[in-house]
Order: C-alpha cells, then structure tokens, then sequence
C-alpha cells in the first residue's frame, strides 16, 4: 500500500515548507545565565523603650550608667544571607525625652563574640514636652558585607551621661534593615 | 469574555470523516462503520501555550539587558495571564457500527494536563522585594495552579435518533498517576509604614490560608525506589493502581436543516478522588510584628543572649501553622464545552441510481465553533471559524481562524488523508507561529494513523 503520488508529494512540500520556516529567531538564550532576582527587603528588626527603672539594678536598687542587651537574629546565618545578601543599609533611631545625653553603641558580633562591626553615635538630650529624635543611618557595602555575614548577634549597649537634670524620661528605640540581594 | 485556548481541538471538531471527532463530541455525525488506531500512533497530541509573554520577550537578543526585561515583564503580566501544557497519546483506539443507528466506540489514551496562573505578588516579592511596595499587599490568592497525569479507559455510543438528531454518550474512567493542586488560597502579606508605631514599619501576614494538594508525588521524589520500581509503580497507577475517578462526555448533533446543522457537547464532566499516595502542605494564620523587643536584664556582650530569638520563632510558628498532612481530597477534571453552527454546501451528486437510496454528501462546510474549559476561578472560552473541504477525493482540509489569548492571527490546517482503509491527519494550530517560535505564545499540534472502515 503507498500514498497517491500528489498526496505525498503534497504533505513533504508543507513539510518542507515547515521545517524551513519554523525555526527560534532573534533571541540569545545563553541570557539565562546572566538572568539574576535582585530583591530589596526592608524588615524591621529591634525596638525597646526604656526608662529610669530600666537604669536601675533590680537587685541593689543602685543606678547603672550602662544597660546592654545581645539578640541573636538566627537569620544571619542562613543560606540567602551566606551566599547572596550584597547590601545592608541599617536605620537606628533614637526618641529622647530623658534631660540627659548617651552614648549609643551597637555590637554586630560572631558567635564567638568577636566584634564584627561596631555603630557608636550619641544621642541629643530632650526633654518630656519635647522629645528629640536621633537617627543613624549605617551602610555596609558588598566590600564589607562579610562583617554582617559573619555576625549571628546584635547588642545594644546605651550609657547615660549624667548632668544636673533629674534622670527621668523615655528613650524609645527603633531599627530597621534594608537587605539587597543579588540571586 | 476571555478568550482562550487549551485542550481545544477545533480543528478535529465536526470532522466526521475522523473518529477523533468522537472524542470532543460522542453526538457527532459519524461517516463511517469502524476505526481501528495504530496502538499509540491514533492520536498524539501536543500544546504548549502562555497568555502573556514569549521567549522573545525575554531572550531578545538586541537588547543585552535581560534582568530589566524580566523586570518588566513581571510588572507587565497580571494574575490573570497563564501557561498551559498538554500532552495526550492515544494508546488503543476502536470502534464499530452496531447496527445502522448505533456506532460503539472505546479506547486508552494517557493524558497530562498543566495549568497555572502567574503568580504575580509572590513573583514581585520574591524578585523586587517589599521596599518599593510598602502600604501595598502582596496577594497569595495569586498562587493558583493545577496539574495532573493520568490515564483514561473510555466506552461511547452514538446513536442516530432520527434524520435530524444524532445523540452520544461516553463513560469515563480514570486512573491517576499524578496530581498537583493549589487553587483558592488566601491572605496578604503587607509592611505598613507605622509613623506613629514603634517601629518604621509594621508586617502584617493575614489571614493566610495557602495548600498544596499531591497525589502520587511521594514515591516520584524517593530516591531509594530504583528504575524498575518506579516502572513498576506508574504501570500500577495507570492500570488503577492508584487514584481512580469517574466521568461522562454528552453530546448531540441536531440538522435544522439538511444543510445546518448545530451541535454541542460537554467533555470530562468528572471527578477524581485522590486517596493514595497523598500529601497535602498547608500554611495558615495571621500574624504581625514590629520586631523584637529586648528587655535589658543586664547581660552583657560575654554573657549568653536571651532566646529572643527562639520566642519570636516560637511566636511565628504558632500563629502561622505549616503543617504537612495526608489527607485525601478531590478533584474535578477540568471539563470543556463545545459547541458550533455549521452550514454545509457544493452537493456532491453521486450517479444516479433509482436502486440505491443516498444521502446529500457535502463537500463544503463553513462554521463557527465556540469552545470552553473550566479553570480554576473561571471558564474560558475561545472562539473559532472554519472552512472544511475535500480538495480531492483523498485529501480533506480544514482551516480555522480562531481568537484566543495568546494571538489574533491564529490560524490553524488539518490535512487528512485516506488511502483506501488507512487514514493520517495531521493538524496545527497558529501556523504564523512556526515563523519564530520565540515570538509565539502558543503552538498545538495533533496528528495520528488509524484505519477507518467503511461497508
């Protein structure tokens, strides 16, 4: 048994015919390899508000200059921060009612407790009709972005700088991340 | 109306002289006595389609900046866009006249079908971020796919009622190697700038309600079964080792005229209850937080760290449950509708013999044929005209311009040809597509070899 002449003759002409024709134009898929997820996160991280009692040790009663506290942010160790975190633009803010100045320091340290990277700023006095903000922004660029990757633990260290005024008042803290990846 | 394609065949629809016609409408006119398809080689079946983007689009090679182009092609397509891809292989076609009214018809044929729809606020969170959408929710009811492989056995009668009405039915059963299913979830996922909160933003995570239903996905991904086992395994759940389901195809064909004839048909109006091998991952809750709040109790940089951190996670994870369970749950195979209009013309005047009575045989056919399927969220619908004529003898040709999402210059050719008992038909849907591929959204081609028997 055998197709008719034409008929065969015409299905190889539309196969021809498609075969020439059909065809992936105009496009470099090799593209794919250059083809990256740039996200941009913003997420926030700690926030406090102390007062004078939070100045205060609970046992002896006595003021204490320095109050610290450590956060592990278990994140920093996970793949997405390992391999692809590029950028982090840090944001700290401080709202002071207290009459007193402090000293801000912020401690990104290693689980060993090595101080990777270390933000210290003061913090303007105000007052309880009229708060002052204090804000810090901190850049860690790609050059440096292993300080971060290396950190697994934010501390927060605030020491108050008496003066004459009576030690009372609200400092309110704020933080946030901006994190850019390069997938 | 949306229009679209998947699953469509609308150039096999109305073509009585071809038993796949049977297949999108068991009440089809029926112009022969018996088939009998060449064991998987009856009907083989290919389509591949996406609403809203090509290769092109993304791969163009004039322009070198390729992360813009992704960039703005997610930005560009919306929830609504989709991909699709089917595949069926007929694996045992058959039929025969019963008597003059009657024709029976059965078969196996495998079948995978993939839908999606674009995942657009997961697809922005996850590559831009949420910096340049704070206040604006990210929508996890985007997230909303389906997928199935399975194998389907079938028995159908067409039956003649009158000179005016020809009536069919198919029996359905279905034998689940494969599914996937993650439709109707819910929640949002928003930072809200909070001026006056304690913190520069707020992350709302709300009312999140997000599932993923598997069936026979469990023994697919373990690695300790070898190449025979997993051989072993599909051939059980293709011969209903597995999943099972049930369903009908109806259909009629009613001459208004000798000349007009309107028909219509439902197809896999069925279910599957998928029972073994199941796996369901869900993810639910609400949840919001500024961040962590230290207390200050007076350790220091050398003393251990307070869990904060394990509290915060603890809090997360008991507002919002991920769960991984084994439950069974169903699934409604996505039917499709049809339905058409069709003016027949050029009367072929076979010689005149007083002896034989004959019907009009038209050589001519012009139509229009609307076609549908369910999807999740929606019907969807394309629409298609034609024009069906035997060029010769041997060589039946249909042309059908259809209109659906992917194109407005689709334009589809079924050749048919039978030699004798022996018939191939070769169709291909948007033929301008084959210029460059790269730049077409949609391609579906059908082809087979069967003998088709005639008294």
């Amino acid at each position: 048994m055998s197709f008719p002449k034409p008929i065969l003759k015409t299905y190889l002409f539309l196969l021809l015919i498609a075969g020439l024709t059909s065809c992936v134009k105009d496009i470099d898929l090799d593209q794919a390899e250059s083809i990256t997820l740039q996200p941009d996160l913003q997420v926030d991280l700690l926030i406090f508000d102390v007062d004078e009692v939070d100045f205060r040790d609970p046992i002896t009663n006595n003021q204490k200059t320095i109050i610290r506290d450590t956060v592990r942010l278990e994140f920093l160790d996970d793949d997405y921060i390992q391999n692809d975190l590029s950028e982090v633009e840090f944001s700290f803010k401080y709202i002071n009612s207290f009459p007193q100045s402090f000293n801000n320091s912020i401690f990104f340290l290693s689980e060993n407790n090595n101080v990777q990277h270390r933000v210290d700023f003061p913090i303007d006095p105000g007052s309880m009709s009229s708060p002052v903000t204090t804000e810090r922004i901190e850049l860690i660029e790609q050059a440096q972005i292993g300080v971060i990757r290396r950190s697994i633990k934010m501390v927060v260290e605030i020491e108050v700088l008496p003066n004459s005024e009576p030690f009372t008042g609200e400092l309110k803290f704020q933080s946030k991340g901006l994190f850019s990846f390069q997938f | 109306m949306l229009l679209s394609q998947g699953q469509n065949k609308q150039l096999l629809y109305n073509v009585s002289d071809l038993p796949q016609t049977l297949m999108s409408n068991p009440g089809a006119i029926v112009n022969f006595d018996g088939h009998f398809g060449i064991p998987l080689f009856s009907h083989i079946s290919l389509s591949a389609g996406s609403s809203g983007v090509n290769l092109f689009d993304i791969f163009d090679d004039s322009n070198p900046n390729v992360n813009q182009r992704v960039t703005s092609t997610i930005n560009r397509l919306t929830s609504k866009d989709y991909f699709t891809a089917q595949e069926q292989l007929e694996i045992l076609s058959m039929g025969w006249r019963l008597n003059k009214d009657d024709y029976f018809s059965a078969g196996i044929y495998q079948e995978m079908d993939l839908f999606a729809y674009f995942p657009k606020d997961p697809a922005i969170l996850v590559s831009q971020g949420n910096a340049n959408y704070i206040n604006v929710p990210f929508d996890f009811s985007h997230v909303s796919f389906t997928g199935e492989v399975l194998t389907v056995y079938h028995l159908g009668l067409n039956r003649k009622i009158d000179n005016q009405l020809t009536v069919g039915a198919r029996v359905k059963m279905y034998s689940g190697i494969f599914n996937v299913q993650s439709v109707n979830n819910t929640g949002i996922f928003l930072t809200r700038n909070t001026p006056e909160g304690p913190n520069y933003y707020r992350h709302f995570a709300e009312d999140i309600d997000v599932r993923v239903n598997t069936s026979g996905f469990t023994t697919l991904r373990d690695e300790n079964q070898t190449v025979q086992e997993a051989s072993k395994d599909l051939l059980s759940k293709s011969f209903f080792g597995g999943n099972i389901g049930v369903g009908i195809d109806l259909g009629a064909t009613y001459k208004i005229q000798n000349n007009l004839i309107v028909t219509g048909s439902i197809q896999d109006l069925g279910l599957m209850f998928q029972r073994d091998d199941v796996e369901n991952y869900t993810y639910k809750g609400t949840y919001q937080t500024d961040g962590i709040e230290p207390l200050f109790p007076g350790i220091g940089p050398s003393g251990a760290a307070f869990p904060y951190w394990d509290e915060f996670e603890d809090e997360v994870d008991r507002n919002l449950v991920d769960e991984t369970l084994n439950e069974s749950y169903v699934t409604w195979r996505p039917f499709k509708l049809n339905a058409s209009l069709q003016f027949r013309f050029g009367e072929d005047c076979p010689p005149c013999d007083y002896r034989i009575q004959t019907k009009k045989i038209y050589q001519n056919k012009v139509g229009i044929h609307l076609f549908g399927i369910k999807r999740p969220g929606s019907l969807k619908y394309a629409l298609s005209t034609y024009y069906d004529t035997k060029v010769i003898p041997n060589l039946r040709i249909k042309v059908a311009y259809t209109l659906d999402d992917f194109s407005y210059t689709n334009v589809g050719l079924l050749l048919s040809t039978q030699l004798k008992k022996f018939n191939f038909y070769l169709a291909a849907d948007n033929l301008f597509g084959y210029l460059n591929l790269a730049k077409s959204r949609y391609q579906s081609v059908q082809l087979g070899f069967q003998f088709i028997l005639n008294k």
